[in-house]
């Protein structure tokens, strides 16, 4: 399984704040050294907002060498379009971007975020009650990380394609183009996707490359001016209000015939939090959820250029001035149309990607879970990551696992210490018997 | 037969904050057997729903999952005001929770009907000023 972060081992000091806040304790430290485990890494990006020494980040593929072809087909992550402060309009970016020698898929956006809010909507009104909430798959994050942690969730995930792979797919339709297309990503996690894609085969991006790469070198270009005559169109803009908490969900409110209601959540622990009580059954009457990993959403990804405080604040000036809410019927009938295709839908079943059970044989795994259990009491359960594991628990498991010895644990290796220097002090008091008779006339 | 597997939690009166720890431990107990996610789930709601009638009704109790090859038994103890209406409390929607706890969004009458609705076996025990146990069994293979 690839994913989007990358260590540097200089950097890496072997302190132990990222393996503690990764949500699926998915990383070690093992003879020193920082290690990933792929199959549990959900490329969140948590790991690299704790680590003080940037030994953490984004594994990117190479901008510099992307925009060596002329006129190379861009696919901005509507966050992109949050990151400058005096290009506000999305619509003038556009035109920046076309000055700088890029050719972005604007057009095509536009109709995959329309197509995306509309098919949600469709499905939400078609679904029994029983099977709603529905929930989100824009944050691949959030869906990696329900793979993983609540599978029972799956079947609620809306199986649609992201819009940003619709977008591509569009593009490639209209213009029979194989030429690559790269994404401009907030966050690891929509890089993975592009590289491993969920719910489909294959994706049809080919690269992808930080906001904060992009967004950083055209401002480095200074500011461009746009001619005050020059030919801007019109856009509907509602695509962009996805990179901020809350936009996705209007934008489906948009295309709901009725008032739904929607649960709009953001950061890691209030997706953990709003994932448990979803698989706990507490959501009824629901009918949507809307969840982003990263806090205010995907303006707050690892991967962007700004303060995502001012990134918001941006969105919310183009969601109230420069955003037409109201869907035309020509836009409705080409949502429509596109809906009547089927590029959109997932073509392959999302799969769960449960931790290993301690044993294939329940017997055998009962038998494990008690020596767990006895190896865990023994433990100092203060968490304290010095073994080179997240916790106490983990590293118990990974004990009765077979990876790992109880001396890992310094408070453990104290103890053995103690107990064998007392035993070095017992023996050296026992004497032989040459010598006691000695020692006894000393004393006399 | 190996020996069964047994976890016990004491859970505290109208400790709001902490509720759900020991329904998530238990699954992912459950889950480290290699049971399947269906069988998890049931347990955790079971649990879950258990662990908030003793923390919204009971004053606190004892929630214990005694694992075995091929079920779970998972068990509710308290010794709290008991039931009076059995009958009533098992019909969805009832709720005897106080208002503190429903502006909270818990008590909207579903905790025992949703127990009964999850477990393969399910007793409960109850005496009016004594307390109440339930009983809810999970079997692995149906």
């Amino acid at each position: 399984m690839r994913h989007s972060i990358k260590i540097s081992r200089e950097a890496c000091q072997g302190c132990v704040n990222c393996i503690r806040v990764c949500p699926t304790e998915a990383i070690r430290i093992i003879d020193g050294e920082i290690n990933i485990i792929a199959e549990l890494c959900i490329d969140c990006g948590e790991c690299m907002r704790s680590c003080s020494r940037k030994a953490l980040g984004i594994d990117e593929d190479d901008w510099n060498k992307i925009r060596e072809s002329s006129r190379a087909a861009v696919l901005a992550d509507p966050v992109f379009f949050s990151q400058f402060s005096h290009y506000g309009r999305p619509e003038v970016l556009e035109d920046v971007l076309s000055q700088q020698d890029m050719n972005v898929l604007v057009d095509e956006v536009e109709d995959a975020y329309d197509l995306s809010a509309y098919a949600s909507a469709r499905l939400i009104a078609r679904s029994a009650r029983q099977s709603l909430p529905l929930i989100s798959c824009y944050c691949p994050a959030v869906l990696r990380l329900i793979q993983s942690k609540f599978p029972e969730v799956l079947p609620r995930i809306v199986p649609v394609s992201t819009p940003l792979e619709m977008a591509a797919d569009l593009w490639r339709m209209r213009t029979g183009s194989s030429a690559p297309i790269t994404l401009l990503a907030p966050c690891p996690a929509k890089i993975t996707m592009v590289h491993e894609p969920q719910g489909r085969e294959s994706s049809p991006i080919d690269y992808g490359v930080t906001v904060r790469k992009v967004a950083r070198s055209i401002m480095a270009a200074g500011e461009i001016v746009v001619a005050a005559d020059a030919p801007v169109k019109t856009r509907n803009n509602r695509w962009v209000a996805w990179a901020r908490r809350g936009g996705e969900s209007r934008h489906v409110q948009a295309f709901a015939d009725k008032q739904l209601t929607i649960l709009s959540v953001s950061g890691m622990r209030n997706t953990l939090d709003v994932l448990q009580e979803l698989e706990l059954g507490r959501l009824r009457g629901v009918d949507f959820i809307e969840c982003r990993i990263c806090d205010t959403g995907c303006v707050g990804g690892v991967g962007t250029a700004d303060s995502r405080f001012l990134a918001n604040l941006r969105l919310k000036n183009i969601e109230n001035t420069d955003t037409n809410w109201t869907v035309t019927p020509k836009e409705l009938a080409r949502a429509e149309e596109l809906f009547a295709m089927d590029f959109w839908p997932h073509s392959k079943q999302l799969e769960a990607r449960p931790s290993l059970p301690l044993s294939d044989n329940v017997a055998e795994a009962m038998a494990k879970l008690q020596q767990l259990k006895e190896v865990y009491a023994g433990l100092p359960h203060i968490d304290c990551g010095s073994c080179g594991r997240p916790s106490c628990q983990a590293m118990a498991e990974e004990i009765v696992r077979g990876h790992g010895s109880p001396t890992d644990c310094i408070f453990k290796l104290r103890e053995s210490i103690a107990t064998m220097a007392n035993k070095i002090v017992v023996l050296s008091e026992s004497q032989p018997h040459t010598l006691k008779r000695k020692a006894a006339l000393h004393q006399q | 037969m190996s020996a069964p597997v047994c976890q016990e939690y004491r859970i505290e009166g109208n400790d709001y904050m902490d509720a759900g720890a020991a329904s998530n431990n238990i699954k992912n107990t459950l889950k480290m057997l290699g049971l399947s996610s269906d069988i998890c789930r049931r347990a955790a709601v079971v649990t879950y729903e258990a662990e908030m009638n003793l923390v919204i009704h009971a004053g606190g109790g004892t929630l214990k999952a005694v694992i075995y090859e091929d079920h779970v038994e998972l068990y509710a103890i308290d010794e709290g005001p008991g039931i009076p209406d059995v009958g009533k409390a098992m019909t969805e929607g009832y709720t005897t929770a106080s208002d503190a706890a429903r502006e909270m969004g818990f008590g909207a009458g579903m905790g025992l009907p949703n127990i009964k609705k999850n477990s393969d076996e399910f007793e409960l025990k109850t005496e009016v000023g004594k307390g109440t146990t339930i009983k809810s069994t999970i079997h692995f293979n149906k």
